[in-house]
């Protein structure tokens, strides 16, 4: 081929290779563009504007966000509610998964990997699934949990589902459940990357095991926790599924006591009034608080190891 | 040896230690035990409930306490009633037909991406690359509203393919495959380019066979977000002929006032066993796909 070629025909085959490196991404970046980076701006668009359902609406400035923010106090309780959901799981899940991890690394190998297995499997199941098998054990007369309560003789007239004060909670619990040990795969495979030679070292020193828990492993566990921190903040505050489905006739739980964030801007934009405009506004300002708490884990915990 | 009255000490010592190791065993030992017990037991509730009458699902003490004879009442009649009643085979196939077109979409479209940034040299490459790290970050759902916006503009809501195509836009696995292809061998590439293979053809015979172990975990990645999705189904399908496992299980629990819990637990073990079945037997691809990164 190459000797028959012209000048002419040559110099097109090279003006192509220039291009080649950018027929190959395209498909990937207009995919992204489409669907990940345009919403975003029309996003904008739209939430500066009195659009409902099909009806593109007029411009009418920041009004949205004055009445997301000031009209009623509905967005700022589920603001609320999805820091206190986030938290809850955070403090609970993250500590015990590390826990689980450090204990589980330390035994035999044939029980690790059987160990591990049953505690990664929650994570594999739909959301829904789990929200509609935790609906019946959490039920106050037939629920397993009150029954199991009553055999170690505790209060087991708890009503799980239908006490406002119990729905975060609840979520907290059964999100404990489906994700500590997802988070202690993490943390496993972080402790099995560590050098063994290290802990020899601390070994001949004379380190008590406590120190060489607090001063070698932890450190060196940063990328896990960096990890596992960001991620399941970010996971936390897109809560959808479990307040939908967790409790009877997608209520949101009594008085609307487990709405989240974007249960919040689904019922305004698909549930409600279809306020398409007012809705955007909303998930704006969900999404600058997400990002201002990423950013500020990110930089409390180290920027370098988080971008795995 | 055993004379010297230090050595005797220190073996002393190491038998102490040893016996408080094992008391320190015994008791790992058992919160793990006790853990793995906690996660196991709703899911044997539901394998449980799945084969039980809507009757026998709501009792305390559960039925299966009182032994071997409670099994007695095991049936498939819910998987029936799923089956016949709510069409959960059409949900079942409709959330196949989802989760392979689209891991074989990303694959496609993400290999050949990183295929670039890992290979070629271009004007924009750093900007497009910090692009689409960028983009790993962005919490996607708050935009649900403009999303949703754009699919319907498309034409794609009520369509399969208004999940599947979004779904490819993974740019973890450009990410992650961009990191794998830097590591094989260059020489291989240079080789290939003297013998006068296209870049294309380097990308589909070369670099895509020697990736597999890369491929195979974006594909379990993929596969455990999409198949797992309720947002997005619930957002675009309407029409139940198209519906996914998920939302066929959202409509049963929402659409009647008798809701029919034991349909529902039959569904939802199906839903729940094909990741558990495809776990148990890649267990190993599973969980290095997931913390490929965090170990490195």
């Amino acid at each position: 081929m190459g000797g028959t070629t012209t000048t002419d025909s040559k110099f097109k085959w090279s003006k192509l290779t220039s291009y080649t490196p950018y027929f190959f991404i395209a498909p990937f970046m207009t995919l992204l563009i489409i669907f990940n980076f345009y919403p975003f701006i029309f996003g904008a668009k739209i939430s500066l504007t009195d659009a409902q359902f099909i009806n593109p609406g007029e411009f009418i400035g920041f009004k949205n966000f004055i009445e997301v923010l000031f009209a009623d106090d509905k967005f700022i309780v589920s603001v609320i509610h999805s820091f206190q959901y986030a938290i809850g799981a955070l403090v609970t899940q993250i500590p015990v998964a590390f826990v689980l991890a450090y204990v589980l690394n330390n035994i035999s190998k044939r029980f690790r990997g059987v160990l591990r297995a049953s505690f990664f499997v929650p994570c594999l199941i739909n959301g829904v699934v789990i929200a509609l098998v935790f609906r019946n054990l959490f039920g106050k007369e037939f629920g397993i949990i009150n029954w199991f309560l009553g055999l170690l003789h505790l209060p087991n007239q708890t009503n799980w589902l239908g006490e406002s004060s119990l729905s975060i909670v609840i979520m907290i619990a059964v999100s404990f459940w489906q994700w500590t040990g997802f988070h202690m795969v993490y943390f496993l495979a972080n402790l099995q990357s560590i050098d063994p030679a290290i802990y020899e070292v601390a070994k001949l020193d004379g380190a008590s095991p406590l120190r060489v828990l607090w001063q070698i492993t932890v450190p060196l566990m940063r990328p896990a926790f960096t990890f596992v921190m960001v991620t399941s903040a970010i996971g936390a505050l897109q809560l959808f599924d479990l307040p939908l489905m967790l409790f009877p006739n997608g209520t949101y739980g009594p008085g609307y006591a487990a709405r989240t964030l974007v249960p919040y801007i689904y019922d305004f934009a698909f549930r409600q009034d279809f306020r398409v405009g007012f809705a955007s506004a909303a998930g704006w300002l969900v999404f600058c608080i997400i990002m201002v708490i990423s950013v500020l884990q990110l930089r409390f915990l180290g920027m370098g190891n988080a971008d795995e | 040896m055993n004379q010297d009255p230090l050595l005797n000490m220190e073996q002393d010592l190491e038998y102490n230690n040893s016996l408080s190791k094992k008391l320190q065993r015994f008791v790992g030992y058992l919160v793990l035990i006790i853990g793995a017990l906690i996660c196991a037991a709703p899911l044997l509730w539901l394998i449980d409930s799945a084969f039980r009458p809507q009757i026998e699902i709501f009792q305390v003490p559960p039925v299966i306490m009182k032994g071997v004879s409670s099994f007695a009442t095991y049936s498939l009649a819910s998987f029936d009633r799923a089956i016949n009643e709510f069409n959960v085979l059409t949900a079942l196939s409709n959330s196949i037909i989802v989760v392979v077109l689209a891991i074989g979409l990303t694959v496609i479209v993400c290999s050949l991406c990183a295929f670039a940034f890992a290979y070629m040299n271009f004007p924009g490459k750093n900007f497009f690359f910090m692009t689409i790290l960028a983009t790993m970050m962005l919490p996607g759902v708050t935009m649900l509203v403009p999303y949703y916006q754009v699919i319907r503009t498309m034409g794609l809501t009520n369509n399969l393919a208004g999940l599947i195509i979004p779904y490819a836009a993974s740019a973890f696995g450009v990410f992650m495959l961009r990191q794998y292809f830097i590591k094989l061998p260059h020489s291989l590439i240079e080789a290939a380019k003297i013998d006068g293979a296209g870049w294309v053809k380097i990308w589909w015979g070369i670099i895509l066979p020697l990736s597999k172990p890369a491929l195979a975990a974006l594909a379990i990645i993929q596969f455990r977000l999409i198949w797992n999705d309720f947002l997005n189904p619930i957002l675009i399908l309407k029409d139940e002929a198209l519906f996914t496992l998920p939302i066929r299980l959202q409509a049963m629990d929402s659409t009647n006032i008798n809701v029919p819990y034991d349909a529902i637990m039959a569904t939802g073990l199906i839903t729940a066993l094909i990741p558990i079945t495809f776990f148990l037997l890649f267990q190993r691809q599973f969980i290095e796909g997931l913390t490929g990164g965090v170990k490195g």
